[in-house]
């Protein structure tokens, strides 16, 4: 079985009288262990898929079951927990809580988590290892360079080993060598810890270092050139 | 939280007042001390009732003992710093009046004319300690003993000699009183005896009127009474303001952090922890503020020793315990109040618009 499935979803949301939608009954599947690139057009959709895989926003129609759960069916609060169990997230701008230390922000998934605090302090030094930012720590996200904010982003999301790793452009607001700095360390996220990431990004370039690309167009996925095949409704 | 400090400050100075003038009122004395008062007069300055009224009365039934009292003020109408003197025998002094003696000693008091017994508010306001001289409306004393009593606006008192006081200023008022100061035994009837002693004088050289000291004090200080009940909306006026800051604040801080909020969900904080966030926020927010109101106000008033007077009664600002309380738990529930609804709001933000806010 997969890891995602994505069955059928449709999402619409008004915009003053008019009705949009952005995603009209896409299928997807994400195995374990796999790194794939979500890219298309501004506006074509993916960065609201990879919110509705991520369960932060919900859809108007379909099913997204993530390892075995159907998340369209979960409460708030308990997508909420879910959220913390299952899902690393890496925003764009980074959204780093500016009054907590380097350390502090990647401890923070940790804290909604039942964890004492000796294995809470051992699995924030081995993210921040991870991102080789130990040295950076103490400091403040208003101390850090873009770059480093991002890992310390990257590290955040990775910190609670979550089942799916989700990034909305996260090379998106930086330079080229520092892009290619966090490309090297999503790779490494994906070969070395094996976790599986979904990754949405404008950038060819950046889409191309993942091991499936998948296209969003006009409310449809393509891999290859070839429209991803509607699921059935486990429920149908 | 400064705001609100302020405002919690203001509150508490209001408690205070409403505190001392309920306690003048209505403390076990007032009820079973009657206060003979010459007829139709209300300033201490124009009544003038013959001391040797106190002979006959202490005759009287349920009379446990009288204290013939001058007194003289130096305003007569309302006013924060009026100073009160009270002319009495030392010994009735001595007998009747639950005082302590911080320094100085009664001996000298009673054995020097121009000696003053000043209440530990005064002192404290005028800078006054043992063997200090001054004169306040042509009246001189020298300072004999600095003194703390049971009830709290007495502590704005300067006690003299009671013929000292008769002969202050020039003139020989020996034989006249401004008031006598009745005490019952545990069998009289407050009421009856009043009826007793005034129509006892109705047909004497001065009339007079007596009633329980609670209500002597409640009449003479009617027009400021009257005041503090108008006042006492001013300190509902600071709890709003207080909800009304809190409130605002916490708004503020919600449409300001809400992309933060957002991004704690996206971490897997549940909507009910987002709301207690904004809860305790503006919990810490509005009890830190009135601690520091509470805690400023308790040592305002206690270091100052504020009173306000009017007719020769004084009425203390009585900071308390209570009181404190009572302000902390108004600044802990006007705290949870203000931060409902913005904590319901940032619980049910939605994520995704709320991250693409700036």
């Amino acid at each position: 079985m997969s890891l995602v499935e994505v069955m059928n979803v449709t999402k619409e949301y008004a915009n003053g009288e008019e009705t949009i939608r952005p995603l009209d009954g896409v299928s997807l599947t994400v195995e374990e262990g796999d790194f794939v690139s979500l890219m298309g057009a501004s506006g074509s959709g993916k960065s609201t898929l990879l919110n509705l895989i991520a369960g932060i926003d919900l859809v108007t129609s379909g099913e997204i079951v993530v390892a075995d759960t159907d998340i369209t069916k979960l409460s708030r609060g308990k997508l909420a927990d879910w959220r913390a169990r299952h899902i690393g997230y890496i925003f764009q701008t980074h959204n780093l809580i500016p009054v907590l230390t380097a350390y502090e922000n990647v401890e923070l998934p940790l804290l909604l988590l039942p964890m004492s605090s000796a294995e809470r302090r051992k699995r924030v030094e081995i993210a921040m290892e991870a991102v080789d930012l130990t040295s950076r720590a103490s400091h403040y996200p208003r101390q850090m360079s873009g770059g480093q904010e991002q890992r310390v982003g990257i590290a955040r999301a990775i910190v609670a080993n979550p089942t799916l790793v989700v990034a909305d452009e996260p090379t998106g607001s930086l330079d080229d060598e520092t892009t290619e700095q966090i490309l090297q360390l999503l790779e490494r996220v994906n070969n070395e810890l094996g976790m599986t990431l979904l990754m949405v990004t404008h950038d060819a370039d950046a889409g191309l270092r993942a091991k499936r690309k998948i296209r969003l167009e006009r409310g449809r996925l393509l891999e290859d050139g070839r429209e991803l095949q509607t699921a059935k409704l486990r429920t149908a | 939280m400064s705001g609100t400090a302020v405002a919690l400050l203001v509150f508490c100075f209001i408690g205070a007042l409403q505190q001392g003038l309920l306690a003048l009122t209505s403390d076990g004395d007032a009820g079973r001390t009657l206060i003979v008062f010459q007829e139709n007069r209300f300033c201490p300055q124009s009544s003038r009732m013959p001391q040797d009224y106190q002979r006959t009365i202490a005759k009287m039934p349920g009379v446990k003992d009288v204290i013939p009292i001058k007194v003289f003020t130096n305003n007569c109408r309302a006013s924060l710093d009026a100073i009160v003197f009270q002319g009495m025998p030392a010994e009735k002094l001595k007998a009747w009046r639950d005082i302590n003696l911080q320094s100085g000693d009664l001996a000298s008091f009673a054995n020097q004319d121009d000696a003053a017994l000043v209440g530990i508010d005064v002192a404290t306001r005028r800078k006054l300690s043992v063997g200090d001289k001054f004169t306040i409306g042509d009246v001189s004393v020298v300072v004999r003993g600095v003194f703390q009593s049971a009830t709290a606006a007495e502590n704005n008192l300067i006690f003299t000699q009671l013929e000292f006081l008769q002969r202050a200023r020039g003139a020989n008022d020996v034989g006249t009183v401004t008031q006598l100061e009745v005490h019952l035994d545990d069998t009289a009837d407050p009421d009856a005896l009043a009826k007793q002693i005034d129509e006892e004088f109705r047909t004497g050289p001065v009339g007079t009127t007596t009633r329980t000291k609670g209500m002597f004090q409640a009449d003479t200080l009617a027009d400021l009474a009257e005041l503090i009940g108008f006042v006492h909306w001013l300190g509902y006026a600071c709890v709003g303001l207080v909800l009304s800051l809190v409130a605002t604040t916490t708004v503020m801080s919600v449409q300001d952090r809400i992309r933060e909020h957002a991004v704690l969900q996206t971490l897997g904080l549940r909507p009910l922890r987002v709301f207690s966030l904004v809860i305790i926020e503006s919990l810490l927010l509005s009890t830190l503020g009135g601690i520091f109101g509470v805690v400023g106000s308790s040592l305002l008033l206690s270091s100052t020793g504020m009173s306000i007077a009017a007719e020769g009664v004084t009425i203390a600002f009585e900071p308390s315990l209570v009181l404190a309380i009572q302000g902390i738990l108004v600044a802990i529930v006007v705290g949870l109040l203000a931060g409902l609804a913005p904590g319901w709001h940032a619980s049910q933000t939605e994520i995704v618009p709320a991250l693409s806010q700036a």
